[in-house]
């Protein structure tokens, strides 16, 4: 959904614009839906502590999402060159997909403190699954003909994995990783939620209890930015590194 | 069969490793039941865990339904009126970045604490996730095929029905399939933020209460659910869209 920086831009700006309007025209009430105005005006106030909580739960989501990515891709390779171990073991990925571990959250902050751990755990937890599958599934789309080109040259199984396989995979896995990170934010902010003191996650409850709505509204648009940081990071990322997407 | 139980044998093994470490260390129920309690306790608290699990399910199916086809709707509507889509679709990307779970504050100030506020938590995941799908396969029609449709003289309303959404039904299949998993999850964490009923208010009160053993049986129903749901779309999916 390409539309053009400056358009999104000026997209978002009448967004805010047409939210004020609606609001101030159709005397809605503050706690039902507060102004554009009132939400910007909090989070200007509260710049220390949203900026605390960006950091804490970016550092979860960023941990959380390195760590899920390398088993994921550790997993995923040894998947594609080992059929046995696929049958055996990705079942139980599958089985863990189902498991609603955010349903865990309580028991994994027993397991691991009220700590940022916990939270890494979690978003760790999510994007394994993605990067595992993604990553599986690239690196058995390699041509077979190529494969075997390269083993009439007399590569051996190293070579034919780091100069084929992997380069093959990249696109696949960076799909996997887009999705991991908005997956590893996700599970940053609802494991926040059982339990701890900084953190966007935290802000939200708390707002919510107090039935602060600019607040609850101000965070909700820090999380999006963040959402469209890290999407559009990688986005970047992908497009200066991964560039033979479409000729394979 | 041999790849069924191929399959089911490292969940298998998973579980009896599982039994045996609690039994070997002792385990405290607190840290780490073993499997064999959980069983025990889901079939001793069935009526109730079945009760929470009709609410969830009821939940989760009813934003589906309405999220899945409000999110068809909009994709076609956009295909339809390209004006709208400009205006709209920038909006709903930002709307999009947003973690859905970031408006379950939102959902419970606005529809309280019954099942409406669930619903509607549900109802934006999932169609999200559809809406994606479905206007990126709405979109990614053959262009020639298209115009052949137009040399006969059908209009876009009839470019539609005939060919873009037989094309899309893959996409639109693997959006499903992706929100039946979602719409579970939405349900129970949207639940533990505030409920009176339901497996996510059930996980979240046994944990209140320190009885882990009924936290991990409602989390064990709550999973058999999920994969039952998941091969039930699975195999619609199979079924009916032959074509792929």
């Amino acid at each position: 959904m390409r539309a053009g920086f400056a358009s999104q831009i000026a997209a978002l700006l009448g967004l805010f614009v047409l939210w004020e309007v609606c609001v101030r025209v159709f005397d809605v009430a503050p706690h039902n839906m507060p102004a554009a105005s009132a939400v910007l005006r909090d989070m200007a106030a509260n710049t220390d502590l949203i900026g605390r909580g960006i950091v804490r739960t970016l550092s979860e989501t960023l941990i959380g999402f390195a760590i899920g990515a390398a088993i994921g891709f550790v997993f995923g390779s040894a998947f594609a060159v080992s059929r046995a171990l696929e049958r055996l073991l990705f079942p139980l990925f599958i089985v863990s997909q189902a498991i609603p571990v955010i349903a865990f959250g309580a028991l994994v902050v027993m397991w691991l403190g009220n700590d940022i751990w916990s939270k890494v755990a979690i978003a760790a937890y999510l994007t394994a699954f993605p990067v595992t599958v993604n990553t599986c599934r690239g690196m058995q789309a390699v041509d077979p003909q190529r494969v075997a080109l390269l083993r009439s040259f007399g590569a051996g199984a190293w070579v034919l994995y780091w100069r084929l396989r992997v380069p093959y995979a990249l696109p696949s896995i960076a799909a996997a990783l887009k999705l991991g990170i908005s997956l590893g934010l996700i599970g940053a902010i609802v494991g926040e939620w059982f339990g701890d003191t900084v953190g966007l996650g935290i802000m939200l409850l708390q707002a919510m209890y107090n039935e602060n709505l600019p607040r609850v509204w101000s965070v909700i648009l820090v999380c999006g930015a963040i959402g469209i940081l890290l999407y559009s990071a990688f986005e970047a990322i992908e497009r200066r590194w991964i560039w033979w997407k479409q000729e394979i | 069969m041999r790849g069924f139980l191929f399959a089911a044998a490292g969940p298998l093994l998973v579980v009896a490793l599982w039994e045996a470490i609690v039994r070997a260390l002792v385990v405290p129920v607190y840290v780490l039941p073993a499997p064999s309690a959980i069983v025990l306790k889901v079939w001793t608290d069935l009526p109730a865990l079945l009760g929470g699990l009709s609410t969830t399910l009821m939940e989760a199916s009813i934003g589906y339904a309405i999220g899945a086809a409000g999110a068809l709707i909009l994709a076609m509507l956009f295909v339809l009126y390209p004006r709208l889509e400009r205006v709209a679709l920038p909006a709903l990307v930002a709307l999009n970045s947003v973690p859905v779970v970031a408006f379950a504050p939102v959902a419970l100030l606005w529809f309280g604490s019954g099942p409406a506020s669930k619903i509607a938590m549900v109802t934006i995941a999932v169609g999200f996730a559809v809406f994606v799908n479905a206007h990126q396969g709405l979109c990614s029609v053959d262009e020639s095929a298209a115009n052949l449709l137009r040399s006969f003289g059908a209009g876009p309303l009839r470019l539609m029905v005939l060919l873009r959404l037989p094309a899309a039904l893959p996409s639109i299949m693997n959006g499903l399939r992706v929100a039946v998993v979602r719409s579970m999850i939405i349900a129970i964490v949207a639940e533990m933020l505030g409920a009176v009923s339901g497996l996510g208010w059930t996980i979240f009160e046994s944990t209140q209460q320190m009885d882990f053993l009924r936290a991990w049986a409602a989390i064990a129903v709550a999973s058999a659910a999920s994969m039952a749901w998941y091969g039930l779309v699975n195999w619609i999916d199979h079924r009916f869209v032959f074509w792929r």
